[in-house]
Formats: structure tokens, C-alpha cells, sequence
């Protein structure tokens, strides 16, 4: 059993980002489950979040829906994220989720990143921003990530199309989740103690 | 009836001591004001009843209480029979030696109405300014600890360590009074291995509970609770346990609620953030009348067990001194005596009562019943 999870920064409702979020969680499933892995997938949609996002950061500790999130994120062994492309980075929101979370929850974690923006100029977005994020917080990110453009939604170029690209990454990821298997929960709390514990000799 | 000497459980307030403009009307006490205030507080809560007096340690402005025993020295001197304790005081940014030596002249000036919580400090800089790293923080928590168990229990110390130069020969002066150590709480706002050092130890265990939702705090004391057990000082439920608490009342609630918020929402820490209402339920704040403090205090023992020490924070966030004698009034009169008859109902026989300075004495005279431990492990 894989526990995949999926993250969607998207702000507005339809969102392209939800909906570039559900393709690739589609293919993702799809892929493994050829392979004979059973999945259980859920969608963490950030925007029902903004506000316990910000009290989080202000306050310094999280509320009941927001540990929740957090919970379900620590136990997944696959994570898709995806964000929309703002000032030629992750958006604001996006960002802070993962600023909150409490440290580790995503170590060793495979992830597929992926973003949407208003043009195909930004589609770099993935490589010097979200890489490097989710290689500072000690995930596994897997090497094809998925840029959408507007234009993308409505192109059917064979090759570099959009449905393809998120096919090529699903196959990528799914190899790279297989091959990982079960991750291992980390839990800080439990590693603090065995470092007291060691300090106090006992 | 009058206030025994020594209470089943403590009631107190505990102060941060920062320097806030009053968002009401704009105006920021000077240092010297905001010192002076804090002195009045401490005077007035021993005179409405209260048990325990604490203050925070600070090494940066907008706060004030940089040396702690120097301000309760002088509270000592105004006092009689309040206890007069920190929360907290930096163990690791501190030299053991001089945590030692203060607390001892402390004890002696005070009559043995002396005791301190001790704690890391979150406040980065503060760590390089007394010479030491963040990063070690808990390393440097277990050594000083140790050393400053050894200075209070052992006449003469050899002692060498990581952080702070070697001591041989080392006798400190004045001794513990009665050479009876000073009790020891350690505090925590989040971090679950606070709870294993007091549990290690035997010492008490202060649950910030300001902060953090209950649950949270829940956790930290369940934890400290088994380990207590596990290190056999006693059964969990005797082991010692104090939290804080956020209190504003007036007797109508909705006066309290519609008095208070400008305060909240302009406080230091969590102002700007999550709303009153939502605070409220998220964390023991209770803005309302003194019947609903009462109600939610009492509810603490729910998921702490019974326990012996109780502090409120009532004086931040740029409230003026006259509100907050306002509010040990209401908790001299209304609030704590409630609490201590209902938190004496159906607490166990087995359960220590609040330690003080009498009752470690009594423990530590040879024959005298059952010991606060013998500290056979401080030498490590």
C-alpha cells in the first residue's frame, strides 16, 4: 500500500493548478497501480488553509486542521505538489505551508513538483524554486517535474504535449516511489528524547 | 480559614516583565516605572492571598528582568510569606556557579522562600552574548544542570566539563540554607525532553501552557509522569507538576472580553494573529468572569492529574498596574480560594503536596518518611 498525497496551492475555483494536480495524481495512481501497488490517495488543497497557515507562523503553533494536515503529510510515502507560478516563484501561500511544517516531515520523501503559470516563460519555476526547497527540506525529488501553461490547456502538439509530459513524469515518479517503498516516519519528538536520554546516561 | 502554611497546591502569578505601550492609550512605561509596578505586584499578590510570585529572565529589550534574584531579593525584603521563584531562569546562557550562589543568598535572605524554574531560552543572540551556541542548547542544559546539582549537594566539587572551565576545589558560599538545595522546576513551552530531564531527576516539571494547545500540554506532562515512574522517584501521579495560565476577568464577562482585546490583539508574542475567540479555544486563555476562570482552571486536572502548582500571566501586553491589581483582587477573592477547596476534593492521599523549602527539610532529616529521592545519580 502507498500512501500518496498531493498538494494543491491553487487559489481559485476551477483552478488550473487543482486541475494539473489531479492529472498528475491520476497518472500517478495509474502508473503504480499497473505495477500491482494498491494506492490510497488524498488532495490537500492549501486555500481552506491561508488562515491557519498565517496564525501558525504568527501564533507558532498550529491549529486542529492544520496539524491534521501536517499528520497526513508525515504519514504519506509519496507527495505530488503543485503551485501556481507568482512573481517568478512558488506563490506566497504555498511557500508558508511548508515554512510551518514541522521540521523532518518531509525527509526522505519522494516528490513530483509541478506548477502552472500564465505563460510558458516561467516554466523554469520548478528548477529554481521548488527544487531547491524541497531539496533543502531532505526530500527525494524526482528528476521530471510539470510545468503547465495557460496555453497548455488548450494544445494538442504531439510530442511536448501536455498529457504527455504528465505521463512521462507519472512513469519517472512511480518508478522512483517503488523503488523507495514504505518510507520511514520520523518523529522528532521521539528523536529529542533519545538524545536527552543519551545526554542524561539513563 | 487562614491560609495554612503550606498549601496542598500553589497559586501564583508569574510575570514576563516587558515594557508594552498600552494600545488603549498609547503611552509605554519607562524602565524604571515598569520595575517599580512589578514590585507592586508582587507585594499585592502575597497580600490578596497568593502563594507564589515569578519572574521571567531577559537579556533584551522591551524587557526588564535581566537579574532576577536581584528583584526578588528585593521583594524578599518587602514580603513575608510569599514564595519567590523565576520562570524561568536560563541554565544554559547562565554559569552554573553564579546560579548557585544566587539562589543560595536568595534562600537565606528570603527565610527559605526561594525556589527557581529553570529553562533553555529561545532568544538566539542570547546564546553568543554569554559566550555560548544555541545549537548546544541541550547538551549545555544537562551539564550546567549537573554541575549546579553537585554545587548545592557537595561541600567540596571537582568538576570538569565541556563548556565552562574546570573547578577544583570548589566550595560555594553561602551553603544551601538548612543545606537544603533550593526546589527545582524545569519548564517547557513545547520541547518533550524537558520532561525526561525533571523526570530523570526527580525535580518538578512546569508546563508553559500559554502557548501551546492543551493537548499539547497533555502530552508533556503524561510524559513526564511515566518517566518519573520509570526513574522511581514515585508513582506517576506523584509526581510534581505546575502550569501557567492566561487569565482577564471582570464580573461581567462580556466587559472582560471587550476590555481585554486591544490588549491581545496588540500583545507581544501572538498579537496580530489568531483572534481572541479563536486563542481562547485553542489555548487556556480565559477572558471572561470569575466564575469561568474558575470553571476552565478547574478543568486543567483533566488532562494534567492533580497537581501542585498553579501561576497566572495577568500583567503584559502593556496592562496598567491598576487593572492588574484589579485582577489579584478578583483572583485573591474570588478565583483561588474556589480552587483550592475544589481542587481538594478528591485529590489523593498519595499525592505530594507543593514542595517548599519546610517540607524538603522535613524530608531531607534522617527518619523523617518517605525522602524527595537521595540523589544517588547527581553525579553524573
Amino acid at each position: 500500500m502507498t500512501n500518496l498525497v498531493t498538494i494543491s496551492g491553487g487559489l481559485r475555483r476551477p483552478s488550473s493548478t487543482r486541475l494539473l494536480a489531479d492529472r498528475l495524481e491520476a497518472a500517478v495512481r495509474a502508473e503504480l497501480e499497473s505495477g500491482g501497488v494498491a494506492v490510497e490517495s488524498a488532495v490537500l488543497e492549501l486555500r481552506p488553509l491561508g488562515h491557519d497557515i498565517m496564525d501558525a507562523m504568527l501564533a507558532g503553533f498550529p491549529s486542529e486542521p492544520l496539524e491534521e494536515a501536517f499528520a497526513r503529510l508525515g504519514e504519506a510515502d509519496a507527495v505530488i505538489a503543485v503551485t501556481p507560478a507568482f512573481n517568478a516563484s512558488f506563490s506566497g501561500l504555498f511557500k508558508s505551508f511548508f515554512d510551518v511544517l514541522p521540521e523532518e516531515t518531509l525527509s526522505d520523501m519522494p516528490v513530483l513538483i509541478a506548477a502552472t503559470g500564465g505563460t510558458e516563460r516561467h516554466s523554469l519555476v520548478l528548477e529554481h524554486a521548488l527544487r531547491p526547497m524541497f531539496s533543502h527540506l531532505h526530500a527525494i525529488v524526482s528528476p521530471r517535474g510539470v510545468y503547465a501553461a495557460t496555453e497548455d490547456f488548450g494544445t494538442a502538439s504531439a510530442g511536448s504535449a501536455l498529457g504527455d509530459r504528465v505521463t512521462a513524469a507519472a512513469f519517472d515518479f512511480a518508478r522512483l516511489v517503488t523503488s523507495c517503498g514504505q518510507r520511514v516516519r520520523r518523529d522528532t519528538d521521539d528523536e529529542e528524547l533519545a538524545g536527552m536520554r543519551a545526554l542524561l546516561g539513563s | 480559614m487562614a491560609p495554612s502554611p503550606a498549601p496542598a497546591m500553589q497559586f501564583g502569578v508569574f510575570t514576563v516583565g516587558d515594557v508594552t505601550t498600552d494600545p488603549t492609550t498609547g503611552t509605554t512605561p519607562g524602565e524604571a516605572r515598569r520595575i517599580s509596578d512589578t514590585v507592586a505586584i508582587a507585594r499585592k499578590a502575597e497580600e490578596v492571598g497568593l502563594d507564589v510570585f515569578a519572574t521571567g529572565e531577559h537579556h533584551n529589550p522591551p524587557f526588564v528582568p535581566s537579574s532576577p534574584t536581584t528583584l526578588l531579593g528585593h521583594i524578599a525584603a518587602l514580603t513575608e510569606r510569599i514564595v519567590l521563584s523565576t520562570a524561568t531562569t536560563l541554565i544554559t546562557t547562565n554559569d552554573p556557579v553564579k546560579i548557585a550562589e544566587d539562589f543560595s543568598v536568595l534562600q537565606h535572605l528570603s527565610g527559605g522562600r526561594a525556589d527557581l524554574m529553570l529553562g533553555r531560552g529561545n532568544t538566539g543572540p542570547v546564546y553568543p552574548w554569554f559566550g555560548q551556541d544555541i545549537r548546544q542548547a541541550m547538551p549545555l542544559t544537562v551539564e550546567n544542570y549537573g554541575l549546579l546539582r553537585r554545587l548545592w549537594r557537595e561541600e567540596v566539587v571537582d568538576w570538569e566539563g565541556t563548556f565552562r572551565s574546570p573547578l577544583q576545589g570548589f566550595t560555594l558560599a553561602p551553603r544551601p540554607l538548612d543545606d537544603v538545595p533550593p526546589f527545582v522546576w524545569h519548564a517547557s513551552i513545547r520541547t518533550p525532553a524537558v520532561a525526561e530531564l525533571a523526570a530523570h531527576f526527580g525535580d518538578g516539571f512546569f508546563a508553559n501552557h500559554i502557548f501551546w494547545p492543551a493537548s499539547h500540554t497533555r502530552r508533556l506532562v503524561e510524559l513526564y509522569r511515566q518517566r518519573f515512574e520509570h526513574y522511581g522517584h514515585g508513582s506517576a501521579r506523584q509526581a510534581v507538576v505546575g502550569l501557567g495560565g492566561q487569565v482577564f476577568m471582570r464580573r461581567n464577562s462580556q466587559d472582560a472580553v471587550n476590555e481585554f482585546r486591544p490588549y491581545f490583539d496588540n500583545a507581544p508574542v501572538y498579537g496580530h494573529g489568531p483572534s481572541l475567540e479563536d486563542f481562547s479555544a485553542l489555548t487556556p486563555l480565559t477572558v471572561g468572569s470569575p466564575a469561568q476562570v474558575v470553571e476552565r482552571t478547574l478543568g486543567f486536572r483533566e488532562y494534567a492529574g492533580d497537581y501542585q502548582r498553579q501561576l497566572f500571566l495577568i500583567d503584559h501586553a502593556g496592562l496598567p498596574l491598576k487593572t492588574v491589581l484589579e485582577q489579584l483582587d478578583l483572583l485573591g477573592e474570588e478565583v483561588v480560594p474556589v480552587l483550592r477547596e475544589e481542587f481538594a476534593v478528591g485529590r489523593p492521599a498519595d499525592v505530594p503536596p507543593a514542595p517548599t523549602h519546610a517540607l524538603l527539610r522535613e524530608r531531607s532529616t534522617p527518619g523523617a518518611g518517605a525522602a524527595a529521592g537521595p540523589d544517588s545519580d547527581a553525579k553524573d
